[in-house]
Order: C-alpha cells, then structure tokens, then sequence
C-alpha cells in the first residue's frame, strides 16, 4: 500500500480528474448495462452458440449462414479427437479394407494402373491410400464432376507424418510424390460443395494395395 | 483523520484493485485456449475447408478475433482510459481503427508475414507505452509529452501487421479473398465497438466514484506490467520456437 502511495505522489497523471458534466449519469450507465446484457445474450445465443458448436436454437445462426462453420468446427474437433485416439495406439490395419469394388485396371489406360471411381455426396469424405515402400514414387491425375473436392494428399505411420499437398475448391490434379518413409500414402477427400462430386483418380507407380479408409 | 482516511484510501483501492485483478483473471482464462498463437485450431480448419465469398463467416472471425484479442483490448483500453469525451473516443478509436486496417489488408494481400512473435511482442510494448503514457511518465523523465494521436496511427499500424501475420496463417483461400478479408476487417471494427462499449460502461461506473483517479494510477501500473509480461512471453515464444 506504501508502494501505491508513492507512485500517486510521484506520478503526475496526463489526464485531469473526469468533470462530472461529462460522464454518463447513473441512469444513462443503467440503461447502457441492460442494454449491453441483453445484446450479449443475442450474440451468446443467436451468433455464439450456432458458429462455434452448430447448436442454434433460434434459428437465427441459420439464417445468417453461422450454424454451418459450427458443424465444420465440431466436425473437425470430433476428427481431430478420433485421429489422437488412432495414432495414440498403433496402427492397425484394421482400419482397412483392401479396395477390389472400384478398381478397374482393364479399362485404364496402358499408362495408368489403377482407376477408381466414386461419388461423395455433399458433407461426405472418404480415404484412399496406396501401401508404399521408403523412397517409392507415385504417379497420379484425377478429376472431379458435379462439383469441386476438398482434399490432403498426406501420410502418417510409425509416428512420422508427411503433408504433400493440400486443396479445396478444386476440379482436377495431376503429379507425382516420393515417399520420405514406408506405409499408406494418399488422399483424405471431402465434399464441401452443394452436390454429389464423382471422383475419378488414376495411379501409376510402386505400390503394392489400394487401401480405404471408411 | 488524515490517517484515518488514509487508511480507508488504501482499503479501497486494495479492493478495488482486487477486483479489476480478478476481471482481467476472469477474461485471460476466458481467452486461454487461443493463448498460444490466437489463430484456434477450429477457426484455422473451418477457414481451410472452405472457398468462395462468405462475408458474414468473416465478420463474424473478425470479430471474435478482436474481442478475445487481449493485447488488442488492452490498448484499447489504455487509449480511451482518460478520454471523458465521446467525441475524443470516436476520434482515437477511428485513428487506431485506421492504422490497423491500413496494414492489415495490406499486409495480407501483399504478403508481409512478420514472425508472429516479433509482432505480438512489438504489441506488448504499444500497451507498455501507453500505460506510462497515461501515467505521465515521458513528461516527467524526458519533460514533454509525445503526440498521442501519432501513437495511436504508429501502434495501429504495428497491431494492423499483428492481424495480417495472423490472418496469413489462416491460409484464406485464394478464391473470394478479397471480399473475405474486407469482410474480416469490418467484423475486427465490429468487435472493436463492441469490447469498447464494454469498456465504457465500466469505465462510466469507475469514474463516477471518489477515489477513480487514484486507482487509475494503480491500474495503470498493472497494465505497464500486463504489457512487459506479453511481451517477455512472446519473445520466450520467439526463442523457443527458433
């Protein structure tokens, strides 16, 4: 408390006592605290609540377009969680199931290997990865119809993680990659346009599966 | 008696410093999750899952950006801390308004990423500064007072670059980025009116009682500190990093 005396002795404010004229009288501040409690109850509620958990009970987050970016949000966290729990534990191959439904080698193209096809309705995502040795190279081109496709062309396993290329909005794709270390490399899709999409991807290269992930 | 209310001065400044303690508490854990780099994971996702002009998404990421923007609402506090007339706040905040919108979008579409640290850290010091400006400080050592409004254009200026390093990390599609980040710019003005009018009606309150001008001191000197303590954080976050 001495310590705060001597600094009011020492310091010489900039500022001048405030002339009672000027502020805001009991009433006015009354009626400014009503009304900000009530504009962020409106906000808590009606903007809040909608973009960050997708939970909009008054429909108001709905209407202004917030309740989606909520339900990304939550999307992505319940992801988030689900890929902690996956790579906490080992990998499991589980996870997968060999892709025979959609590959269609007869029909490729003599360059291509593999061609598959698939639809992904709106809000839909899926995996598909090639299993890949250390310093194996992938070729690769595919289109979209319907709609554009989000995608990350990635990889993780033995608790190593590669990131080759990320997208969104986008109606094709071609290249290649080197694999830094052994396991699944691929693309984690997702349709964030207004229609179903159908994809069509074409591999050329070292692997020895497709794999899915559901 | 003169001991006497100087007894009861210094009890109620404790409790009142007790209580903007604990309101500052209550905030800083309101705003812990995006304490480290203020770009949240959910906000940075959702913005990469998606293209195309989304003006109210972006208001509204503007504006939850200012308002859990601490070391924003911290100078904002300090600038409007002694200004008693609305007119003198429409004037500051529109010059802090100014400057930080300058380079913001310039910042973003030309692509000046700073280090985040650097930046936060420069931020820091613009709270320091303008806590000891409030105090009087650069009168009393250095014997005249340096031009408040040039303060106010030149830290707006610095926080504008803070938002366009952060706004970059968020990695914006470049399909609608313009009307995105015009979008995101109104919505940090929108959150700005309304942390300000917070402020306000607190301050209204505060500065209708007795003892405002002596607390004002002790509050001051919690915000040089509160400004030093980001900053130390954000260049231990530099180094770190480094």
């Amino acid at each position: 408390m001495q310590l705060i005396e001597k600094l009011r002795d020492t310091m010489q404010l900039t500022a001048e006592k405030p002339d009672p004229a000027l502020l805001p009288t009991p009433k006015q501040l009354r009626r400014s605290t009503i009304a900000a409690v009530i504009g962020a109850a409106f906000i808590g509620i009606g903007v809040y609540l909608p973009a960050e958990y997708g939970f909009d009970p008054t429909g108001v987050g709905n209407v202004l377009g917030l309740t989606e970016m909520g339900e990304i949000k939550q999307q992505l966290a319940r992801e988030a969680a689900e890929d902690d729990l996956i790579h906490g534990e080992d990998q499991s191959s589980l996870m997968h199931d060999i892709l025979g439904l959609f590959v269609s080698a007869a029909y490729a193209e003599e360059t291509w290997q593999d061609t598959i096809t698939f639809v992904l309705e709106p809000g839909g995502f899926t995996e598909i990865k090639a299993t890949m040795e250390q310093g194996a190279t992938l070729f690769y081109s595919w289109t979209s119809e319907g709609g554009r496709i989000n995608f990350d062309l990635h990889a993780h396993a033995g608790g190593e993680s590669v990131t080759y290329e990320k997208g969104r909005g986008q109606t094709d794709g071609e290249g290649s990659f080197v694999t830094p270390f052994a396991g699944d490399h691929g693309w984690f899709w997702r349709n964030r346009d207004d229609e179903a999409v159908t994809l069509t991807l074409q591999l050329r290269g070292d692997y020895s599966a497709i794999v899915r992930d559901e | 008696m003169s001991s006497n209310s100087t007894v009861l001065h210094a009890l109620a400044s404790r409790r009142v410093t007790a209580i903007f303690l604990t309101a500052l508490a209550l905030y800083a854990s309101s705003v812990a999750q995006v304490l480290a780099h203020d770009v949240t994971p959910g906000d940075a996702g959702y913005i990469q899952e998606i293209w195309g002009v989304h003006v109210i998404s972006f208001i509204y990421l503007g504006a939850k950006h200012m308002v859990t923007g601490y070391d924003h609402i911290l100078f904002l506090l300090g600038v409007v801390f002694f200004l008693y007339r609305m007119k003198d706040v429409a004037i500051y905040v529109s010059i802090f308004a100014l400057g930080h919108s300058v380079t913001m979008l310039a910042g973003v579409w030309f692509g000046w990423g700073i280090n985040a640290y650097i930046i936060d850290a420069i931020i820091g010091l613009s709270v320091v500064y303008k806590a000891l400006d409030n105090l009087g400080a650069y009168r009393k050592w250095f014997g005249f007072q340096p031009n408040t409004k040039a303060a106010t254009l030149i830290f707006g200026l610095f926080h504008g670059t803070g938002l366009a390093s952060k706004i970059i990390e968020y990695d914006i599609s470049e399909d609608g980025l313009l009307w995105n980040l015009l979008a995101f710019n109104v919505g940090v003005e929108v959150g700005q009116i309304l942390a300000l009018f917070a402020i306000l009606v607190v301050m209204g309150y505060w500065r209708r009682s007795e003892r405002f001008m002596s607390q004002a001191v002790v509050a001051n000197v919690i915000m040089v500190g509160l400004g030093l303590w980001l900053t130390v954080y954000q260049i231990n976050g530099f180094l770190t990093a480094a």
